[in-house]
């Protein structure tokens, strides 16, 4: 691989949280690259700063040591929207909790971010990422009516809208059973296989977690081990 | 998809609460409209009844003008009498361009009557001079069709004959030709005293306190209350009505003991700024019902941009700046108040009616007609005024939201 084809490179990241007279070492120091076209996924216990580190790999949150840039672009010290520019385009997110907004149809909730970038809606690429989480059938549902499963899809979806080059999802089973993780991790290696998009997943879930090309895990904000998955090359 | 139904559709998430909200919100728009339709209403109802008196100035016995004139304009309670010579001494004034005595007593309330409302518990007699009165008053003409042809006035001196206002003879059930029964407390006498009238005429409505009111002779209306040297207003219209003119008139016959003049600009005057004074209460109520909808709109808003902390987060995530979250909120702020302000002028236009019957109730002057009067560019300045209001309530929830750090409303979501 190239170092053209890293698109996020962290060098000694760390993020602590005063918690009253107490620091809380979130992230410790970690050093990452995440190259085009892997999957990688960030396993550990809960607490051991999984959620704190795929925020700052996404430019959701700033390091408060380090060095961090995405896409090439260097981020230390910008500004909430200049972050936000920095993610536009780059990153999609998916969420445990999968925040779909309960007043739009399945459509409608794939197509908000168009909103947010002023791009015109074109229902062929709404149905088109909608086939890829296999719910094109489901386009006019409401939230209410569709299954766990269905909605963490629905979000996945809403990620892929905007054609991101990385998806960035934390604990995208934790809300689901195991049959749903897995066909949501399995989506994932397909979406990295078939359309190059690189995905971090973050997991406290062995089964699902394995599921990838490279696997990290943490503790206490450090990365504890690092091993290729059986489902790399 | 636009922010507009974004924020739109957001609003209908919690119906009952959004209703709730955009209700106070009309409930002050309503109560701004009106207050509005009632500014602009009232000095024209004014002005309107006191010129339909016909004549600019009055003279009549001393005491306060404004209850005077509100007398006059009610045809109510608290007669006081003067002199009948007054008229003669007057009426020679070679300022005067026509001048009609007007002797004012009160029957009381007949057993015919239908309606038990305290407005009608009485009867207005009106005793006047038809040729006179009719220069003052050259409007009035007599209603027509069946039961009606035929109205005319009285001669002078018929001792046993009536006109009748447009209400007045509806109230009572009466035709022309009809008889009408009246019974009266004559001064100095214990027993009250009936008389039987024929009625000669009803009159078309006039929209004035002349609709309410029994016209007879003016002679047989003094003997009939044993009143026969006194009257209760000289009605005059002079040929120059200018400020200095006025003056001098009135300086010639303020000597007149027992008397006063009284110019009706004055009294227009007086009856405006009393309503003023009534008006700072609900200027105030206003404000009260303004503040609280202001209130009640950041707070709902806030309510809302709170629950939704997490999603915001998300929005954020997904690529919206921070601009775009002030704008759904702001929008969101701006569609309560709009909403409101349709509803609010919906509910004072189909409520001009009470508003009305509620302000007559606490200054009753004796206005006729329509004191609230609630135009265009009323609606259109509570429309735009509710939009301001919505732009600055919307200002600090919407500057909440578009605060919300994406990581910590996530975070927050989860819980
Ligand atoms: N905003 C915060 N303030 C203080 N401590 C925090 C904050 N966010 C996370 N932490 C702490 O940082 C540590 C790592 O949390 P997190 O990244 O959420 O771990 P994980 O996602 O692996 O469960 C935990 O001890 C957590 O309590
Ligand atoms: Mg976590």
């Amino acid at each position: 691989m190239t170092s053209n084809s890293i698109l996020i490179e962290a060098r000694g990241i760390k993020r602590h949280y005063l918690r009253g007279s107490e620091t809380v070492k979130a992230v410790d120091g970690i050093d990452l690259e995440i190259h085009a076209a892997e999957m990688v996924s960030i396993l550990g216990p809960s607490g051991s700063g999984k959620t704190t580190l795929i925020h700052l790999l996404s430019c959701l949150d700033s390091p408060t040591e380090g060095s961090l840039s995405i896409n090439g672009k260097p981020v230390a010290g910008l500004k909430e929207d200049e972050l936000t520019k920095v993610r536009r385009g780059v990153l999609g997110f998916v969420f445990q909790k999968f925040y779909l907004l309960p007043t739009l149809s399945v459509a409608e909730n794939v197509e908000l971010p168009l909103l947010f970038y002023r791009q015109p809606v074109r229902r062929e690429e709404t149905m088109a990422v909608l086939r890829q989480v296999n719910l094109e059938d489901h386009a006019r549902f409401m939230p209410n009516q569709l299954s766990g499963g269905q909605m963490q899809r629905v979000a996945i979806a809403r990620a892929l809208i905007i054609k991101p080059k990385i998806l960035i999802a934390d604990e995208p089973t934790g809300n689901l059973d195991t049959e749903n993780g897995i066909a949501v991790f399995d989506l994932f290696r397909a979406l990295v296989r078939e359309q190059g998009i690189s995905v971090i997943v973050t997991s406290h879930n062995l089964v699902f977690g394995y599921r990838a090309d490279r696997i990290i895990t943490l503790a206490d904000g450090r990365i504890v081990r690092e091993e290729k998955g059986p489902a790399a090359a | 998809m636009r922010f507009i139904s974004l924020a739109l559709k957001n609003l209908f998430r919690r119906p009952v609460r959004t209703a709730l909200t955009i209700a106070g919100v009309a409930l002050a728009v309503a109560v701004a409209v009106s207050l509005a339709g009632f500014n602009l209403g009232y000095q024209q109802a004014i002005e309107r009844s006191i010129d339909r008196l016909g004549f600019q100035v009055m003279i009549m016995a001393k005491g306060c003008p404004y209850e005077a004139a509100t007398m006059m304009l009610k045809g109510g309670t608290g007669l006081l009498y003067l002199p009948a010579d007054t008229f003669a001494q007057v009426h020679s004034d070679p300022e005067i361009l026509s001048i009609t005595p007007i002797f004012i007593g009160i029957a009381e309330k007949q057993g015919s009557s239908i309606r038990e409302d305290s407005s009608s518990a009485f009867a207005v007699l009106t005793g006047v001079e038809p040729k006179t009165f009719l220069e003052m008053k050259p409007w009035l003409e007599f209603q027509s069709g069946t039961g009606f042809d035929g109205g005319k006035w009285f001669s002078p001196d018929a001792t046993d004959e009536v006109v009748m206002g447009y209400e007045a003879a509806t109230y009572e059930q009466r035709k022309v030709g009809d008889k009408f029964l009246a019974t009266v407390s004559p001064y100095g006498q214990a027993e009250p005293v009936s008389k039987e009238f024929k009625i000669v005429g009803v009159l078309k409505r006039t929209g004035t306190q002349d609709d309410g009111t029994v016209f007879l002779p003016i002679k047989t209306a003094q003997a009939f209350f044993n009143r026969p040297n006194q009257l209760t207003i000289l009605g005059i219209k002079l040929k120059d009505f200018s400020g200095g003119n006025l003056q001098e008139f009135e300086s010639r016959w303020i000597k007149l003991p027992e008397v006063q003049v009284v110019s009706l600009e004055q009294v227009k005057s007086t009856l405006v700024m009393l309503i003023g004074t009534a008006q700072v209460m609900i200027v105030a109520v206003t404000v009260i019902a303004i503040l609280v909808a202001i209130i009640g709109v950041i707070n709902t808003i806030l309510m809302s941009v709170y629950e939704r902390t997490g999603e915001i987060g998300v929005m954020k995530a997904l690529g919206a700046f921070r601009g775009d979250v002030f704008q759904l909120i702001w929008i969101e702020t701006l569609g309560v108040c709009l909403a409101g302000s349709i509803a609010g002028g919906v509910i004072a236009l189909g409520g001009a009616h009470l508003t009305e019957k509620a302000i007559k109730a606490v200054i009753d002057i004796g206005i006729q007609g329509s004191i609230v009067t609630i135009t265009w560019p009323v609606l259109l300045g509570a429309f735009a005024g509710a939009a301001v209001v919505g732009f600055f309530a919307g200002l600090y929830p919407a500057w909440r939201a578009a605060s919300m750090l994406p990581v910590d409303a996530i975070r927050e979501g989860i819980g």
